[in-house]
């Protein structure tokens, strides 16, 4: 029996997955209800809205796992790297390495928010002086020094120079704490001058060629640093066989991306979008079951357009939606005042662009590198924004800002005017913290007035 | 004459000056007590697309905002030099490149320093900041004149190292405002040295209009025996390795600038705690205030880390605008951190 699609609470999911074990649902080993996390400590399932399919369950049961998943590669023997800050570059030359599993620590600063901040480690983070001025990716500095989520990575690298103040004064800190960082350094993006030779970047930005041979001889470092680490050779053609795994991830999500943000009605909730987007960052600690998770996705999405069936009414006014938010309960407020995410620009928008194949591999992964929205001009980021907002209907924008992040104080008046000069849209900047339990009444009615302003 | 305006110690005075320019050291806005503009720029104009300033918005470091507020309401500088010393001021120089009437040049410093490859990308930084003020219609040096210039600049500022104690902490601070601008700098004649407990002032800038945070701690009993803000003593450079003066005068210049300048932004940043190991013990500085604006994480995330590494009590103050807006509770905590060293 064909069940409808729409978004249920967590009490609603167990009865739906008896139903869905009895229908012959078969799990991979981290599969189960999504209870049991609660259980575990995930309390802020219990606030969500979430899809009711059984690739929904997978996803979230993939994505709620990780810990054990990296336990388990520890226990298997498997080394295990942070990688911090690039979003996306060093992981696929990491994965291109047997019995290496890399992740990012600064993704820590979910963990308030899933826990609904029973972790304590933002407490931790505050006895250390790094208090609520600083990002909530300052949880990764209590998840270091608490040691209660995920294993202490084997080694850890860190990219800086065009990259926010509170990942790299954080990672500073760490390093006094004990766990030493490989750094290595992302230029500041800028326009090529007259005169010299350009590069045109994945996602459209273009960069001097210099820039380009400068991060490429700095993953070449990085490249060197892998291999004596692991005591194996990362040769061209292993990275190759990387960099299609990663673009196997990447063309999935480009197509979950048009037909979530483009079908009429919308076919997946903004919730399950935005955890679907972030496996390309870091496959979610397992490439390949990262491939099957989305492909099971797509597969659910495809069959939900075929049928034209949505989770949320037709109609509903289309939002294009900038920067993660620190609590993911703000997706479903959007959903619940009538908006949709028709697009997004979670800050790692190069990972989600396919790495070219046709070019030598490091290069490749230089050229994608760059293209990190942050390390350039928030004028350009607002460009792409722009484009992709025209290109997905939007009908307004929310500007979401990270709560202390050092890039949110001015960025989002650069794109803020450029969406409203160039598009003429109506935008909100909000700002969410990892728990707006307290706020939503205030971002409600601010997300409210925008749905009915664009509406 | 063209003048440049900067305001970050990691731009050589010497390179701009030797383009014929004359390098600006940015003055910044006084403020009102509750955090408003006393002396609104003049460039600021009432509608929202003109009006450039960014004071007061959440998350906005105070020293940007007001670096923003001082760019649009010059009207003489030709161009402006910001850097990527930090995220803020990295922001701030995206933002100001929507006036177009000043020219913006962003130089990317790397945080990273001990590869070649970090060093030599500094070196490219400065050669295309010479072909921007060439645009703007400086002169390209000749080695002999870059190396004229340095030697005037290195001059001046032995000058004014060699004054520094008969001066005030005032005084000298002027005077490291002066020889990033000027090389004919010439040392006050009056000396006036200050007098108390000898302490070091740590951190980030603290710009003339703040300068009245020396003369509470002058009052309070302290003297300023290390000026090691970002503005301060702490980032002058070395002198320039004589024998590649003339062949190589500007790879010289970066390697002086580049690889002396202790910053907190650098990764890591063991040269900053180096220095200030080093600086400490010689100055036999008994207490240690660090100076920070609001938002400004990579001081922020320090202090924790000075409180266990310094071998003198710290006093943290953190300026969440100008100083004369917080000037009880500075003051208060200055006199309070005085007694007890005492």
């Amino acid at each position: 029996m064909s069940v409808p699609a729409r978004r249920i609470t967590l009490d609603e999911w167990d009865q739906r997955y008896a139903e869905l074990l009895a229908a012959g649902l078969a799990e991979p080993w981290y599969g189960g209800p999504l209870c049991r996390h609660v259980e575990a400590g995930d309390r802020r399932l219990q606030k969500l809205r979430l899809d009711n399919s059984a690739a929904a369950l997978r996803l979230w049961n993939f994505l709620l796992t990780e810990e054990q998943r990296l336990r388990r590669a520890r226990e298997q023997g498997w080394r295990i790297l942070g990688t911090l800050k690039d979003l996306g570059t060093i992981p696929v030359m990491a994965y291109a390495l047997e019995r290496v599993v890399a992740f990012y620590p600064d993704g820590a600063w979910w963990l308030p928010c899933i826990m609904e901040n029973q972790t304590g480690l933002l407490e931790l983070a505050d006895q250390l002086g790094v208090d609520e001025s600083f990002c909530p990716v300052r949880a990764m500095l209590g998840a270091f020094v608490g040691q209660a989520h995920f294993p202490l990575p084997d080694l850890l690298t860190c990219s800086v120079g065009a990259t926010c103040d509170d990942v790299s004064a954080i990672a500073q800190r760490l390093v006094r704490l004990g766990h030493p960082i490989l750094w290595w350094e992302m230029p500041h993006r800028r326009r090529p001058e007259a005169g010299e030779e350009v590069v045109t970047l994945p996602g459209g930005f273009a960069a001097p060629a210099c820039q380009v041979a400068f991060v490429h001889a700095e993953l070449e470092r990085i490249r060197t640093a892998l291999e004596e680490w692991t005591g194996q050779r990362l040769s061209d053609d292993r990275l190759r066989a990387g960099i299609r795994r990663a673009n196997q991830v990447r063309t999935r999500l480009r197509e979950l991306r048009r037909l979530g943000y483009t079908a009429e009605p919308c076919p997946l909730p903004a919730l399950e979008m935005l955890v679907a987007e972030m496996l390309a960052i870091h496959f979610c600690s397992d490439q390949v079951e990262a491939i099957d998770v989305l492909e099971d996705l797509l597969a659910e999405v495809r069959r939900r357009v075929a049928a034209r069936q949505g989770v949320l009414p037709a109609q509903a006014v289309r939002v294009y939606w900038v920067n993660p938010v620190a609590d993911l309960r703000v997706m479903n407020l959007l959903e619940e005042v009538g908006g949709r995410v028709c697009g997004s620009e979670y800050l790692f928008c190069h990972a989600l662009d396919p790495i070219p194949e046709d070019a030598a591999p490091l290069e490749a992964l230089s050229r994608c590198a760059l293209a990190d929205p942050l390390v350039g001009s928030p004028a350009d980021r607002a460009e792409r924004i722009c484009r992709e907002a025209h290109e997905f209907a939007a009908q307004a924008v929310v500007v979401s800002r990270i709560p202390g992040a050092s890039h949110c104080g001015l960025e989002g008046l650069v794109i803020a005017d450029a969406v409203r000069t160039r598009l003429g849209l109506p935008v909100v900047e909000i700002e969410v913290p990892p728990i707006t339990d307290a706020l939503e009444p205030n971002l409600r009615t601010r997300l409210e007035a925008l749905v009915e302003t664009a509406g | 004459m063209n003048t440049v305006a900067y305001c970050n110690p990691l731009v050589p005075v010497e390179w701009l000056g030797a383009h014929g320019l004359q390098p600006r050291w940015l003055r910044l806005p006084r403020r009102g007590p509750a955090g408003s503009i006393a002396d609104p720029p003049a460039a600021a104009a009432p509608s929202v697309r003109g009006n450039l300033s960014v004071d007061g918005r959440r998350g906005v470091c105070p020293l940007a905002a007001a670096a923003v507020d001082a760019i649009s309401a010059a009207a003489v500088d030709s161009a402006v030099v910001l850097t990527t010393c930090c995220d803020q001021m990295r922001y701030a120089a995206c933002w100001l490149e929507r006036r177009p009437s000043v020219p913006v040049f962003t130089l990317n410093v790397p945080s990273t320093w001990q590869t070649p490859a970090s060093r030599g990308l500094y070196l490219a930084e400065l050669q295309r900041l010479g072909r921007f003020l060439v645009s703007l219609g400086g002169r390209a040096p000749a080695n002999e004149e870059l190396a004229r210039v340095i030697r005037r600049f290195e001059r001046a500022r032995a000058a004014l190292l060699a004054a520094r104690l008969g001066l005030s902490a005032r005084a000298f601070a002027a005077g490291l405002l002066s020889v990033r601008e000027d090389a004919n700098f010439a040392a006050p004649q009056e000396a006036e040295p200050d007098a108390g407990l000898p302490l070091a002032l740590v951190g980030g800038p603290v710009p003339e209009a703040d300068y009245v945070l020396f003369d509470w701690i002058r009052h309070a009993g302290g003297r300023i025996v290390l000026d090691a803000t970002e503005w301060g003593e702490r980032t002058l450079p070395r002198a320039v390795d004589v024998s590649r003066m003339q062949r190589e005068p500007l790879a010289a210049l970066a390697d002086a600038y580049f690889g002396s300048i202790p910053d907190v932004f650098r990764r890591p940043n063991t040269a900053l705690y180096e220095y200030l190991g080093r600086e400490l013990a010689a100055r036999k500085v008994q207490g240690l205030i660090l100076r920070r604006f609001l938002w400004c994480d990579l001081w922020h995330a320090e202090v924790a880390e000075f409180r266990a590494w310094s071998p003198v009590p710290v006093l943290d103050l953190d300026a969440a605008d100008s100083e004369a807006s917080s000037a009880g509770r500075t003051r208060g905590r200055i006199e309070a951190f005085l007694e007890m060293l005492r």
